[in-house]
């Protein structure tokens, strides 16, 4: 399922996106080799200052396999800056219904463990389909999108190939990268669709996601006082916005515990 | 499948003219929605720029119980980079302060917010709202939301360039594919052509295309021949 994050809800998702970041880290810094600043085991670099919009890719048990940032071409962005060397210095293109696509990527590594309930290829289908399909329901024509060649030949397989390259392809890190542009449409949708396989909304709920991870860490990470107390104010509250917010304190301080155990670790 | 683009021109009118307010009410009129508004701060004199077509009432008591400071069809969306359906608001702690009023001034919960990001950082806000039912909402919404984006996108910058300092700083950057595919147009070439020309697909063309009238902040690819000329970017024909 694909969970969209974006400013408007990012502080339910702090473990989501914690985890995207971690993923970022050992796709593009470990494998890919690309020179992006690592952080405490997480890649994230200015744009992710700039309240871009995520599809992350999560399995059954709310793991993340795969992730994608997004934002405008009419304000700043990546190929105004970091990836200027993909339009050989050119300013780029600027359009309101044109966005840009980066950091795509997909857990292999757990994707491929033997206990994995999901496929690359479906997990990677299911990510583009996703993209397309917020991308149609957001009124864009087009996205632009930083890939790898490798994940350059995983569209072309999916039957999502790009119409179009901008720039050229340039040397980055251990491989390089370009710039790959493609219609939103529906006929590009349902190519997708067919290919994976996908019937059916792939979009989750986010109540359902921001409840389910709240009620699957906690239990045994909090301790037993501080858990009482956080299921006594959800328990407690009288209107949805203080449902939500007894249910952020609970994910904030699992966060914290959780981010704690981790630097012993 | 049948996604409109209608797209009102606002650049060629002189700006002391410019009637912004009268603007908003062609394109509720052209989309079939109730009320339209924009909003935007100049990132650098920090002058706020509102235009709406809601009544009088609702703008007195808007202003006068300071709600643009809590509304969070302006202040949670413009956060967001998608446009912003105002159902999703519902959780917002000030949702029911803002729409609680509203609804007393008779005026549509149902709405989206279009937030363009503007190259200096800034933001601004197209918001449309209609009193159609879930479903038909829905459907309106689908149906406008690329030319609630791409009229966004030109209210903005029109609004912005009206700054003399930031129309100087916003100098139209045109990339030398988009000066190349533009001179072809100017030449008479078609989108097809251009693409033989150049080999690549016509729709990288028309991509370029609509970035360049963009960029320009025109609304046809004529005006951008036009204002490509007058610019010196390209030559005339």
């Amino acid at each position: 399922m694909i969970l969209v994050i974006d400013a408007l809800n990012r502080d339910r998702f702090q473990s989501v996106i914690d985890d995207m970041f971690r993923l970022r880290a050992r796709v593009f810094r470990d494998r890919m080799g690309w020179e992006v600043a690592v952080h405490d085991g997480r890649e994230f670099d200015l744009f992710d200052n700039l309240d871009p919009v995520y599809l992350v890719a999560l399995d059954d048990a709310y793991n993340v396999i795969g992730c994608n940032r997004m934002l405008q071409t009419t304000g700043p962005h990546m190929l105004t800056d970091v990836f200027q060397d993909i339009l050989c210095g050119e300013p780029p293109l600027r359009s309101a219904t044109v966005w840009e696509n980066t950091r795509f990527c997909i857990d292999t590594e757990r994707l491929k463990r033997p206990d994995s309930t999901r496929s690359v290829s479906s997990t990677a289908c299911e990510l583009m389909a996703g993209i397309a399909e917020y991308a149609y329901e957001s009124g864009l024509t087009d996205v632009i999108s930083v890939v790898d060649p490798a994940m350059d030949r995983i569209l072309k397989r999916c039957d999502n190939a790009p119409y179009g390259y901008l720039g050229k392809t340039v040397q980055m890190g251990k491989t390089k990268a370009l710039a790959a542009l493609s219609d939103i449409t529906e006929e590009r949708i349902a190519r997708i669709r067919a290919f994976g396989e996908i019937t059916g909304n792939i979009f989750a709920d986010e109540d359902e996601v921001a409840e389910a991870l709240a009620a699957q860490v906690t239990d045994d990470m909090l301790p037993p006082y501080l858990l009482d107390y956080c299921n006594e104010q959800i328990a407690a509250a009288s209107t949805l916005h203080e449902k939500d917010a007894a249910l952020r304190l609970k994910a904030a301080l699992v966060e914290k515990v959780r981010s704690r155990s981790d630097m012993r670790a | 499948m049948n996604r409109r683009i209608d797209l009102i021109d606002l650049a060629t009118t002189p700006e002391p003219q410019r009637d912004y307010v009268g603007h908003l009410s062609r394109l509720c009129d052209t989309l079939g929605v109730e009320h339209a508004s924009y909003f935007a701060a100049n990132p650098i004199s920090g002058k706020m720029h509102g235009f709406t077509t809601y009544p009088e009432e609702w703008k007195s008591h808007y202003v006068a119980h300071r709600l643009q400071e809590v509304d969070p069809t302006l202040n949670s969306a413009s956060r967001s980079v998608a446009p912003v359906d105002w159902k999703r608001l519902k959780r917002d702690p000030n949702y029911d302060r803002v729409f609680k009023d509203a609804n007393d001034f008779k005026l549509p919960f149902q709405g989206v917010t279009v937030p363009i990001r503007g190259m200096f950082g800034e933001v601004g806000l197209l918001c449309a709202c209609s009193s159609a039912t879930d479903e038909e909402w829905t459907k309106l919404r689908r149906n406008i939301i690329g030319s609630l984006l791409n009229n966004a996108v030109h209210l903005h910058d029109t609004v912005m360039n009206s700054d003399p300092l930031l129309k100087t700083l916003s100098h139209p950057k045109l990339s030398n594919r988009e000066i190349e595919i533009l001179q072809w147009v100017a030449a008479g070439k078609s989108q097809q052509d251009i693409g033989d020309i150049l080999a690549i697909s016509s729709r990288t063309v028309e991509v370029h295309l609509r970035s360049t009238r963009e960029k320009l902040c025109t609304i046809s690819t004529a005006q951008a021949v036009g204002r490509g000329v007058s610019l010196g970017l390209i030559h005339p024909g």
